[in-house]
């Protein structure tokens, strides 16, 4: 069994979903669309208050190299364009459909599977483009851009994230479990931009045996290579994938395809799949409802927009005690304000939680145990990169690794002292990004 | 027995601190700088505090450039005119007198005015609640009332009062150190007047978005720039903003602005001139 070299622990995986089948979610009766999904620049909104709009139809221009486009997830009507609260932590510009309940696709979408193999490698780019498909593991960067890697560079492994390390997520489990056909296409896909030079991998977590066993079965003949990784956190980081898997480590400042690798998300694959063969762009997503405070915790496919309020509506409401609503994953999502947000193509999970000593948690002095050095999977020293947010000094702060840290949040989860350290790091992060500006303002 | 112990110790040290005594005299007299006494006397002058508000990074270089330059509009908007004053009369010159300036909040959002959004548990700093949806007040534009900027303020003007910043304009020199470490840019800074008015809301929102947020918001609802007999009233992405050049503090505008609390402040400073002192 294969594993990261450094750091890394065992939260406890709370994989209360694992058994339950994907099921869909009816469109509600109003969706919000919003116009940053992505890495990058917002795109630039294409319609107006009051246009009908279809499924599938492109509502959103990608405005710059690294952005994507937006399209509507069904048939409606524009009922505002406006800036409203994004589940990233912020506001974007959404635009809000009320929809017709009729689900119509736009022309030319949605069509029977065809057969990818005739396609060019340029027309398979474009389709991946046009369908706005971007990273849907968390942090959005355009699939586009990841699939055409500067010329220079050559890639000879290429890797399906299926490791989900995550506590409470399993959406890509099941997407593994129910759709492995779709998914070995969609790398293939992938593998075939490459001209056979690449190696397809998929990592696994060894505590989904049922997905390990779906995916052999469909890549039986196809050259794929399952690899089944040890339960631990975070296995499923771009960084420690790809350490674990070929056993290259990224350095600071290098992207993986300094190294010859590729990862996308298992998510990723399937929609590469229905963008090249079914003209479908990326207008639903699969993602876990879990937690100890929803009535019904399941896996739902619903259509991006679908608001927090609907789908906790959808199952079966959440419970009195419920005091924190996390977008993603319990390690590194953010806890929400407001159940108006709407999910986005990167949103892979909604945990409502009572999380007991939220009121009165309070960070207490670092005593200088190591257990977040010990935990580091990028081998930084967390605690003086905390110390050093505290105390502003960013500059000192950079020179530890402060742009090397991947806000996994394994750090946090150790301290015995309480000490929000990813936040800190966030926070040291934020300014240091705001003093660049000013300088160059 | 105990004199003859001493003897090596004493020479060995003594010729030591002989030798060394002679390089340094020799190193000083050749590696001598030589200074302006000007500057240590201007040094003397300036308020000390390197808070950088002249644009230089200490007073020591802005002694050194005064002293070299002699430029008569360079000034120390901490020190006021009596400083301007005492600066002309070592050097001689008839220094610029620099405009009083202060800083002000725009914005009002303190716990009665401004509805809350959420309960915000994490680190209690602005820079860190910006990146929860703009920190736990609804108005994202408002005073988070975490109290980053106190830390850069070198004259202890600042504190946090029912969760908005509030400015001893007393002890505020208007040396602008704070409002770069504000994340919603609710420090201004502005010229001292007898009778300042200034809109004291900084929310871009549309009208009634901002009037659900909070009480002293502006809606832009145009009324105090239809009342303004100067002009000097306009509206700018959905918050008004009063051209300080064109007012005369009337008041006209004070009256008319339907806000539950009056999102238009009158503000009266103590200006120091050279006559007075």
């Amino acid at each position: 069994m294969k594993t990261f070299s450094i750091g890394g622990i065992h939260p406890p995986e709370s994989k209360l979903t694992a058994s339950k089948a994907v099921e869909k979610m009816p469109v509600p009766s109003e969706i919000v669309v919003s116009m940053s999904q992505h890495l990058g620049k917002p795109a630039k909104p294409l319609v107006k208050v009051g246009d009908e709009v279809k499924k599938g139809q492109r509502i959103g221009e990608a405005d710059g190299f690294i952005s994507a486009h937006i399209h509507a997830s069904t048939s409606g009507k524009v009922k505002s364009v406006k800036s409203v609260p994004h589940p990233g932590g912020n506001y974007s510009l959404s635009v809000t459909i009320t929809t017709d309940g009729e689900d119509t696709w736009a022309e030319g979408l949605n069509t029977a599977p065809i057969d990818w193999k005739g396609l060019s490698k340029e027309s398979i780019i474009e389709k991946i483009k046009d369908a706005g498909i971007v990273g849907m593991g968390g942090a959005g960067f355009p699939s586009s851009v990841k699939l055409s890697p500067p010329p220079d560079k050559t890639i000879d492994t290429i890797i399906l994230n299926g490791a989900e390390c995550e506590p409470f997520l399993t959406a890509d489990h099941r997407v593994m479990v129910e759709s492995a056909v779709e998914v070995i296409k969609g790398l293939e896909i992938i593998t075939s931009l490459f001209a056979g030079k690449a190696k397809p991998y998929i990592g696994i977590e060894a505590n989904k045996p049922d997905a390990i066993e779906a995916m052999s079965k469909a890549a039986k003949g196809t050259g794929i290579e399952i690899v089944t990784l040890e339960t631990k956190y975070p296995q499923g980081a771009e960084k420690q994938l790809i350490n674990a898997i070929t056993g290259r480590t990224i350095e600071e400042g290098q992207l993986p395809f300094d190294k010859g690798c590729l990862v996308h998300n298992i998510g990723t694959a399937v929609a590469i799949y229905d963008a090249v063969c079914c003209n479908r762009p990326l207008v639903e997503r699969v993602l876990t409802v879990s937690g100890m405070e929803i009535t019904s915790a399941r896996n739902i496919r619903a259509v991006i927009g679908t608001r927090f309020s609907d789908i906790a509506a959808f199952c079966g409401d959440m419970t009195e005690k419920t005091n924190q609503v996390i977008t993603g994953g319990p390690m590194m999502g953010r806890s929400q304000f407001t159940l108006e947000v709407p999910i986005t193509k990167t949103t892979s999970g909604i945990l409502f939680i009572n999380n007991a000593g939220l009121e009165n948690s309070r960070e207490r002095t670092c005593i200088r145990c190591g257990k977040c050095i010990d935990a580091c999977p990028q081998s930084l020293e967390p605690w003086l990169l905390g110390n050093e947010a505290q105390f502003r000094r960013f500059d000192e702060a950079e020179i530890y690794g402060l742009a090397n840290c991947t806000e996994c949040g394994s750090c946090t989860f150790v301290c015995p002292s309480k000490r929000e350290l990813v936040h800190w790091i966030k926070y040291a992060k934020a300014l240091v990004n705001n003093r660049k500006q000013r300088k160059t303002a | 027995m105990i004199s003859e112990a001493f003897i090596p110790a004493v020479t060995s040290l003594g010729s030591l601190a002989l030798t060394l005594g002679i390089i340094i005299y020799f190193v000083s007299k050749k590696f001598y700088v030589e200074e302006d006494p000007m500057v240590t006397i201007i040094n003397g002058i300036l308020p000390g505090v390197n808070c950088g508000a002249c644009a230089y990074p200490s007073c020591n270089q802005f002694a050194e450039e005064l002293v070299r330059t002699k430029d008569t509009s360079m000034t120390c908007p901490v020190g006021g005119p009596d400083l301007a004053a005492k600066l002309g009369e070592s050097l001689g010159i008839e220094m610029a007198e620099p405009k009083p300036i202060t800083c002000s909040v725009i914005c009002q959002g303190n716990s009665e005015n401004a509805r809350q959004s959420a309960e915000y548990v994490g680190i209690q700093d602005c820079w860190a609640a910006m990146q929860a949806f703009a920190g736990p007040k609804q108005c994202r534009y408002s005073c988070l009332g975490l109290g980053s900027c106190i830390a850069w303020c070198d004259f202890n003007a600042m504190r946090i009062e029912n969760g908005l910043i509030v400015i001893d304009k007393d002890l505020c020199t208007g040396c602008g150190a704070c409002v770069p470490a504000c994340p919603t840019g609710v420090l201004v800074m502005q010229e001292k007047k007898a009778e300042r008015i200034f809109i004291a809301c900084n929310s871009h929102d549309r009208g009634a978005d901002t009037k659900r947020a909070c009480d002293a918001g502006c809606t832009a609802c145009q009324k105090c720039v239809k009342v303004c007999p100067e002009e000097a009233i306009v509206i700018e992405n959905f918050v008004a903003r009063i051209i300080q050049e064109k007012c005369t503090a009337c008041g006209k505008c004070l009256e008319v602005c339907p806000s539950k609390v009056n999102c238009i402040v009158l503000k009266k400073d103590m200006i120091k001139s050279k006559q007075v002192s």
